[in-house]
C-alpha cells in the first residue's frame, strides 16, 4: 500500500496524540508496524489511518485516495478496512459466527447464505468450528481475539489495521494469535500494525515507525532499524524492551 | 458462615412478618355481602385500569424513547427541551399534572376524553421516568462496542439497532419492569378528573356501604395479578436476552 500523510495530527484538547507526523512508504511495503512508547500516539495514528478519526490538520492519502473529514466518507473508508483491537471487542451478546456474518450482511451487503458460508470458511481456517455457536463469553481471550480476526478479514479488507493484538493476551495465547497474524502477512495481506512485540515487528514488518510524545522519531527497513537504530531515544527503547 | 445467618436472618424475619400480616388481615371479621351487590362496579373499574394502563404502557415506551433519543441528540436544542421536560414531570406531582392536563391544557384546544388525557399524562409521567432508565442503558454500553461498530462501518442507526439496543434492552429490562407495575398502580390518581378505574370504583363502594375494608381488599388482588405477569414476563424476557460478560 502506497501511504502518504502529511503533517498529519489529532488532538485531544491540549493533549497532542499525533502531531505533525509526515511519512511516505511505497507500494512494496506489505507490512508496517508502529513502535514506540505507550502513550506514544501509536493508537490514534492507527485510527487516523483506520478513518475511525478525522485529523485535526493535516492530510493522508491512501493508494491515491484521500481521507476526507466527511462522515458518509469516513464510512466508505472503514468499510475497505479490516480492524482489529487490543481488547477484541466482539459483540457479546451474538455467536462467533453471527458476529462475522452480521457485518457481511448489513455493511457489505451480502447474502445471508454467503456470508454464513464465508463465516464458516474463515472460522474453520482459523481452527474455531468448535466454538463458533460460543458467545464471547464463553470463549478465552486468544479465541476471542482469534474470532475478531476472522470478523476483521471476512470481506477481505484491502489492508487490516491491527491495535496492540496481542497486549492483553497471556503469552500462550499471545502465540497463537501471532501465528495467525503471521500466516496472514505470508498470505500477502496487506497490514498495519502497532505492537509490543519487537520479535513479531521485526520479523514480520518491511517496514517501521517509531512514534514517542505524537511524533515519529525514527522509521525504516524493519531490519535495519532493529539492527541500529540511528537515534539514540530509539536505540535506548529498543534495549530495554529486548532485554527481557 | 456469614451467609448462612444472613439467609437464616432474612427468612426469619420475611416469613415471620409475612405470616403476620396475613393473619392479621385472614382474622378480621369481614362483612362481604355489603359489598356483594357492587361487583359489576369492581369489575368495570378493574377493566377501566387494565385498558388504560395498557395503552399508557405502550404510550409510555414511545415517549421515553423520544425523549431518550431527544436526551443522546448530538444537537443542543433537542437535549435542552427534552432534559428540562424529564425533570419537570419528574419534579412535579401526577395530581397536579393530572389536573392541569384535562381542565387547563385540554380545554385549550378543544379536547374532553377524560380517558384520552387521562392515558397521555400517564404516559409522559411514565415516559419521563422511563427516559432515564433507558439513557442510563444506552451509556452502560462500553466505549469499545461503538468503537467496534464503528470500525466495521455500521451507521448510527444499525450501531443502535444492532448492537447498542440489544445489549442495552437486557439492562433496562428489571427498572423498566418496576416503572411498569408503577404506571398500573398511578392510574388511580385518575380519579381526580373522574375516570372510572378500579380505585376510583371501590372509593365509591365504600362511600355507600362504609365497609372499608372491603371495598378496598379487592384492590389488592385486582392490581397484583395485572403487575405480577409483567415481572414475569420481564424475568423471562431477561433470560432470553442474556449473554456472558
Amino acid at each position: 500500500m502506497s501511504i502518504e500523510a502529511k503533517a498529519l495530527s489529532r488532538f485531544y484538547g491540549s493533549t497532542r496524540a499525533v502531531d505533525g507526523v509526515s511519512l511516505s512508504l511505497s507500494d512494496d511495503v506489505q507490512v508496517l508496524a508502529l513502535i514506540g512508547p505507550s502513550g506514544g500516539g501509536k493508537s490514534t495514528f492507527l485510527r487516523l489511518l483506520g478513518g475511525l478519526e478525522a485529523p485535526t490538520s493535516g492530510s493522508l492519502c491512501i493508494d491515491g485516495e484521500n481521507l476526507s473529514t466527511d462522515e458518509l466518507l469516513l464510512r466508505e473508508w472503514r468499510k475497505k478496512n479490516g480492524f482489529l483491537f487490543q481488547s477484541f471487542n466482539l459483540f457479546p451478546h451474538l455467536s462467533a459466527r453471527e458476529n462475522i456474518v452480521l457485518p457481511l450482511v448489513e455493511v457489505h451487503d451480502w447474502l445471508r447464505s454467503d456470508a454464513e458460508q464465508r463465516a464458516d470458511e474463515v472460522i474453520d481456517r482459523f481452527g474455531l468450528s468448535a466454538h463458533s455457536k460460543k458467545q464471547p463469553g464463553q470463549l478465552s481471550g486468544g479465541q476471542q481475539q482469534r474470532i475478531a480476526l476472522a470478523r476483521a478479514i471476512a470481506h477481505e479488507p484491502r489492508w487490516l489495521l491491527l491495535d496492540e493484538p496481542t497486549s492483553a493476551l497471556d503469552p500462550e495465547m499471545k502465540a497463537e494469535v501471532l501465528d495467525l497474524i503471521q500466516e496472514l502477512c505470508e498470505s500477502g495481506q496487506k497490514i498495519v500494525l502497532s505492537t509490543h512485540e519487537m520479535g513479531f515487528a521485526r520479523g514480520a514488518a518491511d517496514h517501521v515507525v517509531f512514534l514517542a510524545q505524537g511524533q515519529k522519531v525514527e522509521e525504516g527497513d524493519a531490519e535495519a532499524l532493529f539492527a541500529g537504530a540511528e537515534t539514540g531515544e530509539v536505540r535506548n527503547f529498543l534495549a530495554k524492551v529486548m532485554k527481557w | 458462615m456469614v451467609k448462612r445467618a444472613v439467609a437464616i436472618f432474612v427468612s426469619l424475619v420475611l416469613g415471620a412478618s409475612f405470616c403476620f400480616v396475613f393473619w392479621v388481615v385472614a382474622s378480621h371479621d369481614y362483612n362481604w355481602s355489603a359489598i356483594a351487590p357492587y361487583w359489576r362496579n369492581f369489575l368495570s373499574g378493574w377493566w377501566m385500569t387494565l385498558m388504560i394502563s395498557a395503552a399508557a404502557l405502550v404510550a409510555s415506551v414511545l415517549v421515553g424513547a423520544i425523549l431518550t433519543g431527544g436526551q443522546l441528540s448530538p444537537y443542543r436544542i433537542p437535549r435542552i427541551l427534552s432534559r428540562a421536560f424529564v425533570e419537570i414531570i419528574r419534579g412535579t406531582p401526577l395530581l397536579t399534572q393530572i389536573l392541569i392536563g384535562f381542565y387547563l391544557v385540554a380545554p385549550a384546544i378543544g379536547w374532553d376524553s377524560r380517558f384520552g388525557v387521562g392515558l397521555l399524562v400517564l404516559a409522559c409521567f411514565s415516559g419521563a421516568y422511563l427516559a432515564e432508565i433507558f439513557r442510563g442503558g444506552v451509556e452502560s454500553i462500553p466505549q469499545s462496542q461503538w468503537l467496534s461498530a464503528k470500525a466495521i462501518g455500521f451507521t448510527g442507526a444499525q450501531t443502535y439497532r444492532f448492537v447498542v439496543i440489544p445489549q442495552a434492552i437486557r439492562r433496562v429490562l428489571p427498572a423498566s419492569a418496576g416503572q411498569f407495575a408503577n404506571l398500573i398502580k398511578d392510574s388511580s390518581l385518575l380519579f381526580v378528573i373522574s375516570v372510572h378505574e378500579f380505585t376510583m370504583q371501590a372509593r365509591e363502594v365504600n362511600a355507600n356501604t362504609y365497609a372499608t375494608f372491603e371495598a378496598y381488599l379487592p384492590l389488592i388482588f385486582g392490581y397484583f395479578i395485572l403487575t405480577f405477569p409483567i415481572s414475569l414476563l420481564s424475568r423471562s424476557l431477561e433470560k432470553r436476552f442474556s449473554y456472558e460478560h
